[in-house]
């Protein structure tokens, strides 16, 4: 977290970002669309504005390799859970 | 970097130098010393041990003599035994309190909690755990949760009755067994309970990971250690999902939601899946470390080192992960999508390779080795062998058409006590008279010791291998009366017998408790290292000061060099620095630790 | 650094400062608890369709837009209060804690206001008292006849998700506000910001559920 890279962080244009990206959610939202596609952008853009949450504001692009991975270590957890439980219904 | 450094310094102060006398509440009761702690967790959870025992007698009384007056019972309100004669409904509070207390309250925190506490800031060398103060939480708040789970014997409806995994919707509404405000407090309770234990796995974690002695490098590190910090791993990513699941179930009882209630289009089914998403890790939580305590024990008192001591952390890790996916196998019986119950039961058979890889292991370590057949040897012995049977019972039932005859019959209830008590608990013991000397500064009653592992080993197994045999009989698992069934009636004899054994049982744990008070005053006094081991806490004094080691300890080798050839003695501490003409010089090992591994 | 804590402290491999790494440690755990309340979602949305709503129909959209965007703000607000510790800015620091509180609040506040509306709609976790007829036809004439919308699986995820989120922000709140007590007492500095950093960490952490929890409960 001592390391100067991150000083110049881009953090109004990241937020700027996300903002455009949150307003073109709401709109992509109720568009006329199947589905499938709908959710598919929708969770694509959610997940975008998310890792730009970590990566910048969490300061995690400016981390050791190894805290990455410790911080996406729960993640497989979490998609087996619902992938298996949701093949029961 | 500078920052970095300045913080941890500022941290580092904060924290440091309490060498001067505390007072009396600053020493014994809110105490931030892990050791202390772990001693906390010590009394807490044998008392536990004890009240769950006593909720087993008194189910082993009803099985064994039904509706019967217990002896000397008499005093027992009407709502829970009117004249000693257990009533069905405070059998299902025996049945789930005896699960829940024994699970959370008694080998949770004596594995947990007290090794934990106890061996992993000594082990690497580190002074205390990296967050005293949330340490010291994490067992204040453990006793609140204990008291709201036995106050609610107590309130209107007694406790909780839906079984230790309190499926919906027999749990989600109290209509269903009559029970209303003590299956909400046992919720609260484990609610409650999950912060302690997320406390403590932060602390174990972020300590391992930076707190390690210069030279401790992962694969120096004693198995106990490893054992403990996978399992703290397990704790942080599985209590937070049965928290949640209680919290929903909590609601189901309390505002009337549906998560889990069929009648308004919630799934009963779903409660199930989290809670054995959290349960199975669980499992491996409550045998790993005893996994790791086991190796400690077997490795020093065969005065040889551990074999394959990278195959047995791998096996940890292969354990601890494929936990993450065989939970489908505890609900065979409640239907399942066959596709995903044969990739459960192709998961779960898994898991046998790394297990058997320790058990092999084990008796490698065993082999040609000076065996020394003390206490706690016997005790580690016996988890070794017990842990057999309750792993082979476990292939069986990982077979999903055999599951579906003998899961919810005492063949399970044999399973789960061959693994949980005699694995866990026999662990235990061989833990708790091996670190006794470096808790209390004196070693336990050898003789008495011997005896009581002598009679526990024989009643125990006279106890729980006969309930294979009720299992595959047919008879079913939290059943109150097995009188009631015309079929089952020729097993009464049998059921007398281990009911009877059962009274030994726990009656022999009195010796135990009776050596454990007797050698807190009257041991013989231990010098740092009564069993010439290799591993820290043994080259500090018994017990260790506040601040465990004088000055920083470098480490040279790994933790089992048991009659090494180039050693003085057969044994050879991990701090003590190598002749000059053999090995690497300090130089070499004290390079930091290799990149490579990590969580 | 003196000998004594060499080696030890930070860690060989992680270069990481202990604070930092339970605060990281501790946010894996949160992960799995919203994993837990939003996975139940999604498995109990798979299998009881009719349960649920299509966007917009239930739940008010714009205003928890607007409300996202808030949250996002006051991440950028606690970020800038980060980096003006780093530079040794204390009133900067103290300047921008106090808009990220502010903005928290009002975060906590709009979902107080939307709670009641919804509940006041018929929207509400209670599964025997559902009956929500949606934005449309609650202010129509005949509300009373309207077809019920979604069910009770809709109203108990909804605010088991939302809830626990705003009990996060809020305890955020008070957490902030100990860390703005503490930095109007100077204990800050660019030599010891563990105390605003693993804070921010945890803030970025429950605006990052928000933007997840939005999408999944508002918009698809």
């Amino acid at each position: 977290m001592s390391e100067d890279a991150h000083k110049e962080s881009p953090y109004f244009l990241i937020w700027g970002v996300l903002f455009a990206l949150t307003v073109a959610e709401v709109f992509y939202a109720f568009m006329e669309l199947p589905q499938f596609w709908l959710a598919f952008g929708l969770i694509v853009m959610a997940v975008w504005k998310a890792l730009l949450v970590a990566l910048y504001y969490m300061h995690l692009r400016f981390e050791p390799r190894r805290l990455w991975v410790l911080a996406a270590s729960p993640l497989p957890l979490a998609v087996i859970l619902v992938v298996v439980v949701i093949q029961e219904f | 970097m500078s920052t970095s450094e300045a913080a941890v310094q500022a941290h580092l102060h904060e924290h440091g130098g309490h060498d001067h006398e505390e007072p009396f509440l600053r020493k014994y009761i809110f105490c931030t010393d892990h050791k202390m702690i772990a001693r906390q967790f010590l009394f807490m959870s044998l008392f536990f041990l004890l009240v769950g025992g006593l909720l087993a007698a008194m189910m082993r009384w009803q099985l064994g003599f039904p509706s019967q007056p217990m002896p000397g019972a008499g005093g027992f309100p009407d709502t829970m035994a009117p004249g000693g004669i257990v009533l069905p409904e405070f059998y299902n509070s025996l049945v789930t309190m005896h699960g829940t207390i024994m699970i959370f309250f008694a080998i949770m925190p004596l594995l947990v909690g007290l090794f934990g506490n106890l061996l992993i800031p000594l082990q690497i060398g580190a002074p205390d755990m990296a967050f005293p103060r949330l340490n010291m939480a994490s067992f204040w708040i453990a006793v609140p949760a204990g008291l709201l789970m036995l106050s609610s014997f107590f309130v209107e409806g007694g406790a909780a009755g839906a079984g230790w995994t309190s499926y919906a919707p027999l749990s989600a509404s109290g209509e269903w067994t009559g029970v209303y405000l003590g299956q909400q407090l046992w919720l609260v309770s484990l609610i409650v309970l999950g912060f302690s234990s997320l406390a403590g796995a932060v602390n174990y974690i972020t300590t391992i990971i930076s707190m390690r002695a210069p030279g401790m490098t992962w694969f120096r590190l004693p198995l106990s250690t490893w054992a403990l910090f996978i399992t703290a791993i397990l704790v942080l990513l599985a209590i937070p999902i049965l928290t949640g699941a209680l919290i929903m179930l909590l609601f189901d009882q309390t505002i009337g939601t549906g998560f889990f209630r069929p009648e308004v289009g919630g799934e009963p089914i779903l409660w199930q899946h989290l809670f054995w998403f959290f349960g199975h890790p669980e499992v491996y939580i409550l045998i790993l470390p005893a996994m790791g305590i086991t190796s400690d024990v077997l490795a020093n008192r065969a005065r040889k080192p551990i074999f394959g001591y990278h195959a047995m952390v791998l096996a940890i890790i292969a354990i601890a992960f494929l936990g993450w996916i065989v939970w489908g196998h505890h609900m065979f019986q409640s239907g399942m999508n066959p596709l995903l119950g044969t990739s459960f039961m192709i998961s779960t058979m898994a898991i046998a390779v790394p297990s058997a890889i320790k058990t092999f292991n084990w008796l490698g370590t065993l082999w040609h080795g000076d065996i020394h057949l003390d206490v706690p040897m016997l005790h580690a012995l016996s988890f070794v062998s017990m842990f057999i049977i309750g792993g082979l019972s476990g292939i069986f039932m990982a077979n999903t058409p055999v599951d579906m005859y003998i899961h919810d019959t005492y063949f399970i209830v044999a399973h789960i006590h061959y693994v949980l008590f005699g694995g866990s608990l026999f662990a235990i013991f061989a833990g708790i008279t091996f670190w006794f000397p470096k808790m209390f500064g004196r070693m336990m009653h050898e003789g008495v010791g011997k005896v009581h592992f002598v009679l526990t080993f024989i009643l125990y197994n006279i106890v729980f291998f006969p309930m294979h045999n009720l299992g595959l009989r047919g008879m079913m698992r939290r059943l109150y009366d097995p009188t009631q069934y015309e079929y089952l009636q020729p097993l009464q004899p049998m059921n007398e017998f281990i009911s009877i054994a059962a009274f030994g049982l726990v009656t022999v744990q009195f010796l135990f408790a009776g050596n454990f008070v007797w050698s807190l005053f009257r041991g013989r006094t231990a010098g740092p290292n009564p069993w010439k081991s290799n591993t820290l806490e043994w080259s500090v004094p018994s017990p260790p000061p506040h601040g465990n080691f004088d000055g920083m300890p470098v480490v040279y080798r790994g933790p089992y060099e048991y009659s090494h050839p180039d050693a003085a003695e057969d044994y050879w501490p991990q701090n003590q620095p190598p002749p000059p003409e053999v090995g690497p010089g300090p130089e070499v090992a004290l390079s930091p630790a290799p990149e490579g591994v990590g969580p | 650094m003196s000998t004594a804590a060499a080696g030890r402290l930070p860690m060989p491999g992680m270069k990481v400062y202990n604070l930092k790494l339970g605060m990281w440690i501790f946010l894996l755990s949160e992960v799995m608890f919203f994993t837990g309340l939003i996975g139940s979602y999604i498995i109990l949305r798979f299998a009881h369709p009719e349960h649920f709503a299509a966007p917009g129909v239930v739940l008010n959209v714009p205003l928890t837009a607007f409300n996202t965007f808030v949250l996002i703000c006051s991440s950028v607000t606690m970020v800038k209060a980060f980096a003006a510790v780093e530079q040794g800015d204390q009133k900067g620091l103290q300047r921008w804690l106090l808009a990220t509180i502010a903005l928290g609040t009002f975060f906590v506040g709009v979902q107080a206001v939307e709670y009641s509306v919804l509940s006041s709609e018929g929207f509400v976790p209670m599964a025997e008292l559902y009956h929500a007829v949606g934005r449309g036809a609650v202010h129509a004439e005949g509300a009373a006849e309207a077809a019920v919308v979604g069910g009770p699986l809709y109203g108990a995820t909804f605010y088991a998700m939302t809830g626990f989120h705003g009990a996060h922000v809020s305890i955020g709140v008070l957490c902030l506000l100990y860390v703005y007590w503490r930095a109007r007492k100077g204990k800050y500095s660019a030599a010891s910001l563990g105390g605003v950093e693993i804070m921010g960490l945890y803030w970025h952490f429950v605006d990052l559920v928000w933007i997840l929890l939005f999408t999944i409960v508002y918009l698809i």
